[in-house]
């Protein structure tokens, strides 16, 4: 290719060759990085400033005139575009928020196993439920909350005295039904992540508390939580992220309405009436573009909260 | 053995710590075990009445762990109200085609990004960053037009090629490129390779580990996705293994069928799960080292 001359002699004609415009080196770096840069640009780049113009287009068969801001002043007045909004910082946020508290705490207690082996035995038990699909948890889950007597769960409740919950009919459980749905998937990712990270917590700190007389409990509040500070951050920001992007599930509980009585209808739940069962498509890609600016406005007060506490 | 163990315990103090720690070990072992009964349970009923024929219509009351009625049939009616087996091969064409185009782009980007000092490089490494933080959903609308105006649609181009923009393996091939010597380029180059020889001769075999991170992450990725072959596919002989599933679902409150809905479940999960039997101890190491980087 280009550079095979240039490469021959690459042993004393570097300085030379760098003072080119392009030196062998370079094209070679290039060639490397295209099949990526054809992607980043191609499918992500390209897709963002599509779906900005789509935005500021007419729907349907109007789709080629200019409208300005109209569609994001519809959907700022659209009822339903707040409703799935609220719905998706309730699920999103309630499921980061015990995601992490409980992923943290079993992950501590595992890794205060003095024995590797039941560690691991923990971790892959913990992690299972994380392999399987959105879809298989969502049919497993919608016949363990059963809203009759011969769900599982209302079963198990029974002994306890309390009447059949309609899980995923009631639209004031539905909400949290879903958390308790991404509870269980999602907890073993977090528990690892939590393990991994508790292994690099400095064991000199551990043995200072220990001189001065510590308690677990003590060692535990003051040296490792602090010291897992940034894992907490990413922690909540990835959760945010990942909270805000919720589809699958409610998609198969709730169908495209968000049933029961929309309290499943989620923000891409919105996106992806409007834009294909509706055929909105400048309603869809201006909602995606204000989802995606309040994810990163979030992402900001986030880390602006973590800066301003670690000043004090 | 562990942080927590005491360094300079007084002696009169020794003997309550070591009772004290055994009982807090014995606690922790219970609260463990009580999570882990609530994340298995769900699985084993699964199973179970995956197999129950008696649960073919709804579910029995009282709901019980062992199948009335144990029989394989629920599995044949599974298998022929939706062409599951049909669905997994296509799942399998899907994620090979992913896996080869993604591969390709992340070890190559991420090895000139790490080695190869080019103009631009940095530029190249910002790029791709960023766009890490767009989610999916962001793109999802003009994609779908995209490879509606250029007749993609339908074909599984809609997956291999988006595979090309695979920025978080390349990132994650930087950083273990990184950490490889830098003098085992120059010095090939001193001996007249060129520069196109030296990765697949020389970094490519060392790059095993990662290699196999990515294999793993991107396989549990295609094989749970949803929403993109949702869009992307109609006909339904080319669906993936997650729509054909989603088949089961009925969003009419009354749900029907649920040993059926069940055993489909399980046939969905048998390649993941074998997976996860055979590399279990290597997948949770993946995540616990490509999480945090992430």
């Amino acid at each position: 290719m280009v550079s095979e001359n240039a490469q021959t002699i690459a042993g004393q004609q570097t300085i030379a060759v760098r003072r080119k415009w392009l030196s062998s080196t370079d094209i070679a770096g290039w060639c490397f990085v295209l099949p990526l840069l054809v992607g980043v640009l191609g499918f992500s780049l390209y897709p963002m400033v599509s779906a900005l113009l789509t935005s500021f287009h007419g729907n349907g068969a109007a789709s080629a005139q200019w409208v300005g801001l109209t569609n994001y002043s519809r959907v700022l007045q659209d009822d339903l575009f707040w409703g799935a909004l609220y719905n998706t910082i309730y699920i999103g946020g309630l499921s980061a928020i015990l995601g992490i508290v409980f992923s943290f705490i079993l992950a501590s207690l595992v890794h205060h196993l003095p024995w590797q082996r039941t560690r691991n035995v923990f971790k892959a038990i913990f992690f299972l439920p994380n392999v399987v699909s959105a879809v298989a948890t969502s049919l497993l889950f919608s016949l363990l909350f059963h809203p009759g007597k011969e769900g599982l769960i209302n079963y198990a409740l029974n002994w306890f005295g309390i009447d059949p919950v309609g899980w995923f009919t009631d639209p004031s459980i539905a909400r949290l039904s879903v958390v308790f749905m991404i509870l269980w998937s999602a907890l073993g990712y977090n528990t690892i992540i939590f393990l991994a990270a508790l292994q690099s917590v400095p064991r000199e700190q551990y043995e200072a508390a220990d001189i001065d007389g510590a308690s677990a409990l003590g060692k535990w509040r003051y040296i490792t939580i602090p010291s897992l500070r940034p894992i907490f951050l990413f922690m909540i920001v990835m959760g945010v992220i990942n909270g805000m992007k919720q589809f699958t599930n409610v998609w198969l509980i709730g169908g495209s309405a968000g049933n029961p009585s929309g309290a499943l209808m989620t923000s891409v739940l919105y996106i992806y009436r409007n834009a294909f069962l509706s055929s909105q498509l400048g309603i869809a890609t201006a909602a995606s573009y204000l989802l995606f600016v309040f994810i990163l406005l979030l992402t900001l007060v986030i880390l602006r909260i973590n800066s301003r506490n670690q000043l004090n | 053995m562990d942080k927590t163990a005491p360094t300079l315990p007084t002696a009169p103090m020794q003997r309550g710590h070591k009772t004290s720690r055994k009982f807090t070990s014995f606690a922790i072992m219970f609260i463990l075990c009580a999570a882990s009964v609530t994340m298995v349970l769900p699985f084993i009923w699964m199973v179970m009445t995956s197999f129950d024929w008696g649960a073919r219509l709804n579910i029995p009351f009282p709901p019980s762990f062992w199948p009335e009625d144990p029989s394989l049939r629920t599995y044949r009616a599974a298998l022929t109200n939706v062409d599951l087996i049909r669905y997994i091969l296509n799942s399998f064409v899907v994620a090979i085609g992913v896996i080869v185009i993604s591969l390709f782009s992340a070890l190559l980007s991420g090895y000139a990004l790490s080695k190869i000092r080019f103009r631009g490089a940095g530029l190249v490494l910002v790029l791709a960053l960023s766009t890490m933080m767009i989610p999916f959903e962001m793109t999802m609308i003009p994609q779908y037009m995209l490879f509606n105006q250029i007749h993609l649609l339908d074909t599984y181009w809609v997956f291999f090629l988006p595979a090309l923009n695979y920025a978080f393996g390349t990132f994650l091939c930087k950083q273990f490129i990184d950490g490889l010597p830098g003098e085992l380029r120059e010095a090939a180059l001193i001996d007249g390779a060129s520069e196109y020889g030296i990765f697949p001769r020389i970094y490519l075999p060392l790059c095993m580990p990662i290699f196999a991170t990515m294999v793993i992450l991107q396989f549990l990725g295609v094989w749970n996705e949803l929403i993109w072959p949702l869009l992307a596919l109609n006909n339904p002989d080319k669906y993936t293994i997650q729509l054909g599933l989603a088949m089961f679902n009925y969003n009419n409150g009354s749900r029907q069928m649920p040993s059926i809905i069940m055993a489909a479940t399980c046939i969905s999960l048998i390649p993941v799960l074998v997976l996860y039997m055979f590399l279990q101890k290597y997948i949770v190491e993946s995540i616990a080292t490509t999480g945090i980087k992430q």
